[in-house]
């Protein structure tokens, strides 16, 4: 398996230097505009060149593609940020866990939920439950997630305060759940009330828009388990349907489950760009999009060649998975 | 069990005891829509974001009135600067007493002990004041503000380039200009008397900064302003929120008098605490909402002290037709308050354009044909609820040279269509024939695609086509920069409140790249601008605004105009408010009343 994983590693690593290499090709296709933003509507050429050379633009384009190679290499990404002025890694540090803190309960709880509910519909496929659920699936994904935020919001938070006159949830901005942030003072080191009032409602929002697809997407893995000879035997021999479910079914839908949770990774640290946004927390998905709109490149740099590692390693990972829950999977 | 219950109930009112003075602080929470700042430092600074936080921390040698916003009055002078010689020469006296704040805790990784030679305070000096403006000249600041004092002090322009070609810039280097007299008192004398100097003095980029400060924090000074403010910095996430505590060393600042407030503002209770030393609150919590619609639930809720009104919730706090509050806000103790911006909203010509450009009476009579077929007030009942004020001429309501009810005499504006369609034959151009789709570039953002459509249809009337082209912010500037704009879609918000700032964007040598954006050149023009630029306020100077204003009437290089009306919501247990966007030093006069909170 070692040697496997590392000819995988070795032949990534080309590829992961094109992607580097590509994205910086693409936002140095019109620099001009990113030195305009930051100067306004009337730069001066001495003001021009200043910030040319105050960006490091004025290096050649290899000894900047050099310098991003570096940063990556020792994870140091010293450069600083052009429109928040503070080193790129320190944004990134900062940005990763308000977006874990999301993403990881969204995808942990909206896998068991979507599995479990996939096995039920798929064992009681046809009937009125499975086709129920389905029509709550298909609606919930024909709903804009920017519909769930506002109706979360108003609901979730704005309703509850006023009628209740409690507030569980806030609607705006993030504090640390695990540990003080940098230069910040906390009381101590577990705060799980935070996670309460500015995580769960993302969360909840997450779920219940994750849901639909993938419920109707674990029933379809299920179903076609459901047609196999080992469950016919199963049934044959008396077996159970919760036995039938849980232990026959789901170990042998592992495959298809891993992969999909897999795909799902590298998005934890992405983030997601719209709750991040109306809710106003800091995490990497708001802080890529800022980037990208205030064409910040040294973020945009780094953001995207931090995900694009874990879309690689991610890749690695679940080829290692497979071998572990599929015995006839050999890695060589 | 019991022993228990018992030691919790007295640690609990033990507790209870011990917080009590802390719950006694007032404490009060504002918004700021978008991001917020960028940078506190206030050489770096150019936005409305970062002059709001900015100028809590820094002061500035003058500030605009609360009572009155468009006045001027000292804030870190004695008194008004004087000019014995009619505006070249200006002699200033800094008020006693005034001491700069380091509010951090030591040691940390910039400084062992505070950064005044041990100790948190210095007064601030003469020298203070010329260390401030000449960090404007300073490269290693991307001269971002230099704008602000290019051309105006002299032997400053020297100095910059001087100290920017040596290895090191050297601060203690004199300019000629810069006359220390004591330590609190100095003159400046410019290169031609500039009566807008004294403006220049009350933004935020010319506040006055600490050297110990810049030279402790380095790169970080952005993040660790030490200023002489109201309010010190205690802590900033950016893009969330940012917190700030009074201010205990303040210098000695009142709340406006009761005379100073007019009959309106009295009624409204705004003279109460008269006289009264500011800051009335011990903390000050700005949280930044890039979204309009958590901002308006958290104020709602009433966890934030006032907020602007978003257009698209307009509608739940006032009466569209009369903009009256709707009575269950009032019913909430709720208020409302009405401020119109110093904006200029237009969509303009660039004169140099083979087509459009010129000014020759074809070319005239085509871009007043453009501007007669425009219908304003249509773009203002359905984008902006009718909230903006349309008006004639570059200068916005409440500055001289505004014309009277927004309207002038001679003024093309539209809509009218068989005016416009003359002009177009006189043109050259009857019902469009023979004119070929003319490029028009705008923002893509927003709601600007479907005002395009709107603008291609009232122009479709008289036989006009445009080629649109919705571009990003950046390219939209680089176009009109390169003057490859025919026509295209800008605004302009005042830097300070006089006319002077809007009529600058007309004068010849501020072509494009600089803010003469339209690439007008009329040498009467400018030898006018050039007059009214050594003028104080008063009758002659208007009429020459109003003669220039005239003139761009005539040529029409832009069709507008408009001004953003602002409303605002305040809770009840927010005092003292009179939200204005001139300026943003006025939260130190803000008070709470958490007994009305809900």
């Amino acid at each position: 398996m070692w040697a496997y994983l590392v000819r995988r590693v070795l032949y990534y690593i080309p590829l992961y230097l094109s992607i580097l290499l590509v994205v910086m090709l693409m936002l140095r296709v019109n620099v001009d505009s990113a030195i305009m933003v930051k100067l306004g509507k009337n730069p001066t050429p001495e003001q021009i060149e200043l910030i040319r050379t105050d960006m490091g633009l004025d290096k050649p384009f290899l000894t900047q593609y050099y310098i991003l190679v570096k940063d990556v290499l020792t994870l140091s990404f010293e450069q600083r940020s052009w429109d928040q002025s503070v080193p790129v890694g320190e944004m990134i540090r900062k940005a990763i866990p308000p977006t874990l803190m999301i993403t990881l309960p969204s995808l942990a709880i909206t896998a068991t939920i979507s599995i479990a509910i996939g096995l039920v519909c798929s064992f009681n496929r046809g009937r009125w439950l499975d086709r129920g659920l389905m029509i709550l699936a298909v609606l919930g994904m024909s709903v804009s997630y920017l519909v769930y935020i506002i109706i979360g919001q108003y609901f979730g938070a704005s309703v509850l305060s006023q009628e209740m006159g409690v507030l569980p949830f806030e609607i705006q901005g993030y504090e640390p759940v695990i540990g003080p942030l940098e230069g910040e003072s906390s009381a101590g080191l577990l705060n799980p009330m935070n996670w309460v009032k500015y995580c769960m409602l993302p969360v909840i929002i997450g779920v219940v828009v994750a849901m639909g697809y993938d419920t109707r997407f674990y029933r379809a893995v299920m179903v076609e388990e459901c047609t196999r000879d080992y469950i016919t035997t199963a049934l044959a021999k008396g077996a159970s349907s919760k036995k039938i479910m849980f232990v026959h079914m789901l170990k042998n839908a592992l495959i298809p489950i891993v992969t999909r949770v897999m795909i799902s990774l590298p998005f934890l640290i992405g983030g997601s760009i719209l709750v991040e946004y109306y809710f106003s927390i800091p995490g990497m998905g708001r802080t890529m999009i800022d980037a990208i709109n205030s064409k910040d490149f040294p973020v945009v740099q780094a953001t995207v060649s931090v995900f694009a590692a874990f879309v690689i390693i991610t890749v690695i990972l679940t080829d290692v998975l497979y071998a572990l829950v599929d015995p006839r999977v050999r890695l060589s | 069990m019991r022993r228990i219950g018992h030691s919790l109930i007295i640690s609990g009112v033990l507790c209870s005891v011990l917080a009590a003075p802390a719950m006694a602080q007032k404490v009060l929470q504002l918004p700021i829509r978008t991001d917020g700042p960028k940078s506190l430092d206030p050489v770096e600074g150019s936005t409305t974001y970062d002059n709001m936080a900015c100028v809590q921390i820094y002061e500035t040698l003058l500030t605009n009135k609360y009572t009155d916003p468009l006045k001027y009055e000292p804030l870190l002078l004695t008194e008004m600067p004087t000019s014995p010689d009619n505006g070249k020469t200006w002699h200033f006296h800094l008020k006693p007493g005034v001491l700069f704040y380091d509010p951090y805790t030591y040691p940390n990784e910039f400084a062992k002990e505070p950064i005044f030679d041990g100790s948190r305070t210095r007064a601030i000096t003469a020298d203070d004041v010329f260390y401030s403006l000449k960090r404007l000249a300073d490269e290693e600041y991307e001269l971002e503000n230099w704008w602000l004092v290019k051309d105006t002090i002299l032997g400053f322009n020297e100095f910059k380039d001087e100290q920017n070609a040596a290895a090191e810039f050297d601060y203690s280097a004199p300019v000629e200009g810069f006359r220390k007299i004591s330590d609190l008192e100095f003159e400046i004398e410019l290169t031609q008397p500039v009566y807008r100097f004294n403006y220049v003095l009350g933004m935020f980029q010319t506040s006055i900064v600490a050297h110990e400060a810049v030279d402790t924090f380095g790169d970080d000074f952005f993040r660790h302003p030490v200023g002489t403010g109201p309010f010190v910095f205690e802590s900033w996430t950016p893009k969330k929120d940012m917190a700030l505590v009074a201010n205990p060393k303040y210098h000695d600042v009142y709340y406006p008098a009761r005379d100073e407030w007019s009959s309106e503002d009295r009624r409204r209770r705004l003279h109460r605490p008269a006289g009264k030393q500011v800051p009335f609150v011990d903390r000050l919590e700005f949280m930044m909402f890039p979204q309009d619609q958590p901002m308006w639930l958290e104020f709602q809720a009433g966890n934030i002290g006032y907020t602007q009104v978003p257009d698209e919730f307009f509608p739940q706090a006032f009466d569209k037709r009369t903009k009256e509050l709707l009575p269950d806000q009032s019913a909430r103790g709720v208020s409302g308050h009405s401020d119109r911006l110093l904006d200029f909203i237009f969509r303009g010509f660039n004169m140099e354009d083979p087509v459009v450009g010129g000014y020759g009476e074809k070319a005239k009579a085509l871009r007043q044909a453009i501007s007669l077929a425009m219908d304003l007030n249509e773009f203002n009942e359905t984008f902006y609820s009718g909230l903006n004020v349309v008006y004639d001429g570059p200068i916005p309501p409440g500055l001289d040279g505004h014309p009277e009810d927004g309207r002038a005499a001679g003024a093309y504006q539209g809509p009218n269509l068989a005016l416009a369609r003359q002009k177009m034959n006189e043109a050259g151009y009857p019902n469009g024939e023979g004119l070929a789709p003319i490029k028009y570039l705008a923002n893509r953002g927003g709601n600007s695609p479907e005002q395009t459509e709107l603008m291609e249809r009232q122009l479709a009337r008289i036989g006009v086509r445009l080629d649109v082209q919705l571009v990003d912010f950046s390219t939209l500037i680089e176009s009109v920069n390169k003057k490859n704009a025919p026509i295209f879609s800008f605004a302009w918000s005042s830097d300070y409140p006089d006319g002077e700032n809007n009529l600058a964007l007309f004068y010849g040598p501020n072509e494009a790249p600089g803010a003469n954006h339209y690439n007008y050149k009329r040498a009467e023009y400018d030898a006018l601008y050039e007059r009214i630029l050594t003028m104080s306020p008063g009758e002659e100077r208007t009429a020459i605004y109003e003669q220039m204003r005239d003139m761009l009437l005539e040529d029409v290089p832009y069709i507008g105009s408009m001004a953003r009306e602002r409303h605002y919501t305040i809770n009840e247990w927010l005092l003292n408010c009179r939200p204005t966007e001139r300026y943003y030093s006025w939260f130190k006069f803000l008070d709470v009343d958490d007994s009305k909170r809900r």
